[in-house]
């Protein structure tokens, strides 16, 4: 039911075409990219998957999280520009399961959106690499790291979404955190378990050096951290309010 | 029989108090208008009975519910209009209606009952950021009569009205505990618009009751501390004076 109403919520936001263009954009940047200058990379020697996620995921995950962040504003300011969450604070539903259900939503077309950008690599490479032969598992573990990774920005951006009742104030917070992570040395373990970092992680990289499950298990346990602080800060709205 | 008790409710914001120990006693069935001016506390209160923010003090009781533990059990009761329209501007008025019913589990012919209610009908289809203040007023209020709950608890409800709406949501209000047998706490600035509907009023400066009971009782006990009784406006603004003078002046 939850899931239902948060997406009824969003009707004539533009939150949907949103992640889609944002997704169409990032899905065409690798191929632009090989459109104009394909013998740069087909040269290149190694995994044409690979060579195409070095050249080109850090602006597709860049992408990635300036939608995330612009979505988790729109969800939000909708709450906020004329007190919808406030109704909801005075109805028999519980505020924690209603934040659950903006962030399956988040996620879904989040999956969507690395779906997309994953075909659109897979058909790129299989184009200018025709001797290459690519399997259906391993690009389906591929996208799954890719979105998993993603998760802990995506609930940090709700959380201060939801903390911040100026639409702005956490845009602007989403832009700062987005460019202070980027310029932190990605090859800075700790560094790029951070949230907002790790979605620039590749999966081919994490696998040589066997730290798959340790970027899993670190951006689950984020997610559920994040998650925890919101229920804390609707706990103490309340009891400052 | 009371639907709403409080014990020594209190609200604090540092050194400012809000609402001190206030015992309210409201009957089952009845229409309360609760007055006080500006910041006497008259919303802090009904934002605490619908959770909005946690007592610091003492409690309250609605239907033999206590907060914080029955919270849902509370609101799942109440149908509330608290100071301002609460809606998505992004939806029509019926889909905002449909959210709530959603929530509350209500058949859809309830969406449209509301807005039969409050007038609203003709304009079901249209956006409620397109809405004017007065209609948003009405959205707001059938919000909070959607399936017609027990308790209404309503701040300010005529906000924005034009007079006609006023007469409108006054004759509302006052038909529903016979018309829906359920209980109504209403606050007012509009002092003639209390004397005309409450069965009881309760006033409030400062964060402190000033008197509860009947507009009989009202009377009767301003006659006795030598207030005006002619109307209700003037009974309230001297008593406020009064209550203000033995303050040492503070408004």
């Amino acid at each position: 039911m939850t899931l239902g109403i948060e997406t009824k919520k969003l009707k004539r936001t533009g939150y949907l075409p949103a992640f889609l263009g944002g997704g169409l954009l990032a899905a065409a940047f690798p191929l632009v990219n090989m459109l104009v200058r394909s013998e740069t990379f087909v040269s290149l020697p190694g995994d044409p998957f690979q060579i195409l996620m070095d050249a080109n995921w850090q602006m597709m995950a860049m992408l990635n999280i300036l939608i995330s962040i612009c979505g988790a504003c729109m969800m939000y300011h909708t709450e906020y520009a004329d007190n919808g969450a406030q109704k909801m604070d005075v109805l028999p539903v519980r505020t924690g399961n209603l934040f659950l259900g903006k962030f399956v939503i988040a996620v879904l077309v989040l999956a969507a959106m690395v779906a997309m950008e994953t075909a659109v690599l897979a058909g790129c490479a299989l184009y200018w690499f025709p001797a290459y032969e690519l399997t259906m598992p391993d690009l389906i573990k591929q996208a799954g790291f890719q979105w998993f990774v993603t998760l802990p920005t995506v609930m940090l951006m709700l959380v201060i979404a939801s903390a911040c009742k100026n639409m702005w104030v956490s845009l602007g917070i989403g832009a700062i955190l987005v460019f202070t992570l980027t310029i932190f040395p990605q090859d800075n373990l700790v560094l790029s378990l951070f949230p907002f970092s790790s979605p620039y992680q590749l999966f081919a990289v994490a696998k040589q050096n066997s730290s798959i499950p340790l970027f899993l298990g670190v951006c689950a346990a984020e997610t559920v951290l994040f998650g925890l602080i919101e229920l804390i800060l609707q706990k103490t709205r309340r009891c400052v309010a | 029989m009371n639907i709403i008790e409080t014990n020594q409710l209190t609200k604090s914001y540092g050194d400012f108090t809000a609402v001190s120990r206030l015992n309210l006693h409201i009957r089952k069935g009845s229409v309360y208008g609760f007055l006080g001016p500006n910041g006497a506390g008259k919303s802090t209160t009904m934002k605490m009975f619908l959770g909005l923010t946690r007592p610091t003090e003492g409690g309250f009781q609605i239907d033999g519910k206590t907060y914080p533990g029955d919270r849902v059990a509370i609101l799942k009761e109440i149908g509330s209009f608290i100071e301002a329209p609460a809606f998505y501007g992004n939806l029509t008025g019926e889909e905002n209606l449909d959210i709530i019913r959603k929530i509350l589990g209500l058949p859809k012919s309830s969406v449209s009952d509301a807005l039969e209610l409050v007038g609203l009908a003709p304009f079901r289809k249209r956006l409620a950021k397109k809405y004017s203040l007065g209609m948003k007023q009405r959205l707001g209020l059938a919000g909070a009569l959607i399936g017609r709950p027990p308790i209404l608890i309503l701040d300010e409800p005529t906000n924005g009205l034009d007079p006609v709406g006023i007469h409108e949501i006054r004759t509302l209000i006052k038909s529903l505990p016979q018309q829906f047998d359920c209980t109504v706490l209403v606050s007012s600035h509009l002092l003639p618009e209390v004397e005309l509907m409450a069965d009881d009023i309760g006033i409030l400066n400062h964060g402190r009751l000033l008197f509860e009971g009947t507009l009989e009782d009202l009377k009767t006990s301003a006659k006795t501390a030598g207030f005006p009784t002619d109307n209700l406006e003037d009974t309230f603004l001297a008593m406020i004076d009064e209550d203000n003078r033995k303050r040492g002046g503070a408004r």
